[in-house]
């Protein structure tokens, strides 16, 4: 009977049993999808992204398919911080895997409000922060395009918990380096590259966008070369540990983000079309070590080889 | 519900741009009711089209022979449109909430607009075998050429009326008329209706329910990733009044009861 191999991986002090995390906003608030696998088996579950006040979303239509991608406008729908901690979380205690709460905030106190909710909460291993959000203090320019704001939200949010702080970069940015660089030196913990890349799609018959909101995020296998790249950068431009994301459908694909110098990666839109996606790549990591002889994932991790 | 990889009996043409596919699941046949929906990938994990297609089930048959009727309208319903017997596609389900029987008092009128017709079979298969009520069923179709299941609808034994836009087939006009008739005739007992199609014409079965003071459910489509709450994207109005914004069709629906939408913007 041969030994397993180690899977697991240090993710700024949090300790996950396997690289496999599922993305936010994919995976509803944790136990969805126990109909199809137990949660408990994967890294770790980061749970819908989370305001102060519950936010009632955009108007439909919200999402479009695209050539291997996926738009979405949802526009951060979600039942607020207050709801999830008492009617979600509970639930959430049976699931043995870390549990990450995405936040979002509408100013810099909000997130600082919501770091200091969450900090007080038992069964919450970490916090990860979307900073693709409008800022409206800033009057719609985005928390995560400029480096000093997002240096300002990440600080606010370190500062007022003792758990873990991941930040989410987008992509939408000229240099995501100088972005990753300033949330790094505020104190991140981790960093994950990358939100949803904004894109459009148009109805030629009735000429509207497909989406209510005009643009959206795309998501899926169309963003996977992208999000590769954006990987490479921010892995060479800081310490902390990178997860990966952006159109992971296999064990595959979730390999070449661990070579690219990824600690861990989050299954995202996968989980739509597939929602034992993360459980699944779970096992193929199993078998791809098992049978290439390799007894420590982290063997992997960084592993490109470019000469 | 389940995730089921099954094989197709069959995948056959039956009207223009109308598909009826069907296969065998024990499991889904036994679970579903009428109204539910499936979710339904190609067999090969294609990347493109990327997502899962929603589609009501049309009926059961035979205690395991699980049906769906569909439109070709785009790249997945061409590419489904495609497969043969022994092909292979991923179904999850069965789905979402169903419609809410009549009681055995009262009578049920279903309305269906084109392939609005695809859940309102099932209902009428279930409602036709319990015998204590004879169905209603008020089909429009735009013409002659997208009439279909016509034979089998009369197998059941519903009493059915037809509309075409042109006059090809059946009345000419559109099928709320035959449901403005219908209510005009002052009966004993209140029905209920049972709608679905496009949404104007939903609009119209809304608006008379309401005027009425009727029951009546609606079966809506909307655009989903998943089909499972997730991604949040069937987001539809919620009716002034009610305690959320926004309903899901695959979680709170797909059915509703008309009164709980709001028509102004949907």
């Amino acid at each position: 009977m041969a030994v397993l191999p180690d899977l697991s991986v240090d993710i700024g002090g949090l300790k996950l049993k396997n690289p496999v995390i599922t993305a936010s906003g994919t995976f509803g608030y944790g136990t969805e999808l126990t109909p199809f696998f137990d949660p408990s088996l994967l890294g770790a579950i980061i749970v819908k992204g989370l305001s102060l006040k519950p936010i009632p979303g955009n108007p439909p239509p919200r999402i479009a398919e695209t050539p291997c991608g996926l738009l979405n406008a949802i526009g951060l729908a979600n039942i607020g911080i207050q709801a999830f901690i008492e009617e979600k979380l509970p639930m959430l205690t049976k699931i043995e895997a870390p549990v990450i709460t995405n936040i979002y905030g509408h100013t810099v106190k909000e997130y600082a409000d919501l770091a200091k909710k969450i900090e007080k909460v038992e069964g919450i291993a970490a916090i990860e922060i979307n900073i693709s959000c409008p800022n409206v203090e800033k009057g719609g320019m985005a928390f995560g395009t400029d480096p000093d704001t997002a240096a300002m939200v990440t600080g606010q949010v370190v500062s007022n918990t003792t758990k873990p702080v991941v930040v989410k970069l987008t992509p939408n940015v000229t240099d995501i380096t100088t972005i990753a660089r300033a949330v790094e030196s505020a104190g991140a913990q981790a960093i994950s590259v990358t939100n949803a890349i904004l894109g459009m799609a148009v109805d030629v018959t009735t000429r509207r966008p497909k989406l209510a909101n005009i643009v959206g995020g795309l998501s899926g296998p169309a963003i996977k070369p992208i999000a590769l790249y954006l990987v490479h950068k921010v892995v060479a431009a800081v310490r902390i540990p990178v997860i990966g994301l952006g159109g992971i459908m296999d064990y595959r694909d979730a390999l070449e983000f661990l070579l690219v110098g990824a600690r861990a990666i989050q299954v995202g839109t996968a989980n739509f079309v597939n929602p034992k996606t993360a459980i699944e790549i779970v096992h193929g990591l199993t078998d791809f070590c098992s049978r290439e002889k390799i007894s420590n994932i982290n063997q992997i991790i960084g592993g490109l080889k470019t000469i | 519900m389940v995730e089921e990889t099954v094989a197709l009996k069959s995948n056959q043409q039956i009207g223009t741009n109308i598909w009826l596919m069907e296969f065998r699941s024990t499991l889904l046949a036994s679970h579903a009711k009428p109204g539910q929906f499936l979710m339904v990938h190609l067999g090969e994990r294609t990347k493109d089209p990327l997502l899962r297609r929603p589609f009501s089930i049309h009926g059961i048959q035979d205690g395991d022979k699980v049906m769906i009727l569909y439109n070709v309208v785009g790249a997945g319903t061409s590419l489904l449109s495609a497969l043969k017997e022994h092909d292979i596609i991923s179904v999850i389900g069965p789905l979402g909430n169903g419609f809410t029987l009549p009681r055995p008092s009262e009578k049920a009128i279903l309305v269906g607009g084109g392939t609005g017709l695809a859940p309102l079979f099932f209902l009428a298969q279930v409602l036709q075998k319990d015998q204590r009520n004879t169905v209603t069923l008020f089909l429009g179709f735009p013409t002659s050429q997208e009439v279909v299941r016509i034979q089998q609808l009369k197998d059941l034994g519903v009493n059915l009326s037809l509309t075409t836009e042109d006059g090809s087939l059946g009345i000419k006009g559109v099928v709320t008329d035959l449901l403005d008739q219908r209510l005009s005739n002052k009966g004993t007992t209140k029905p209920v209706i049972y709608a679905c199609g496009p949404p104007p014409m939903l609009k119209t079965v809304a608006q008379k329910a309401t005027t009425l003071s009727l029951r009546s459910y609606v079966s809506l489509e909307g655009y989903m990733a998943c089909g499972l709450g997730i991604c949040l994207g069937c987001a539809v109005k919620a009716a002034h009044g009610e305690t959320k914004p926004y309903y899901y069709v695959c979680q709170d629906g797909p059915v509703f009861p008309s009164g709980m939408i709001d028509w102004e913007v949907l």
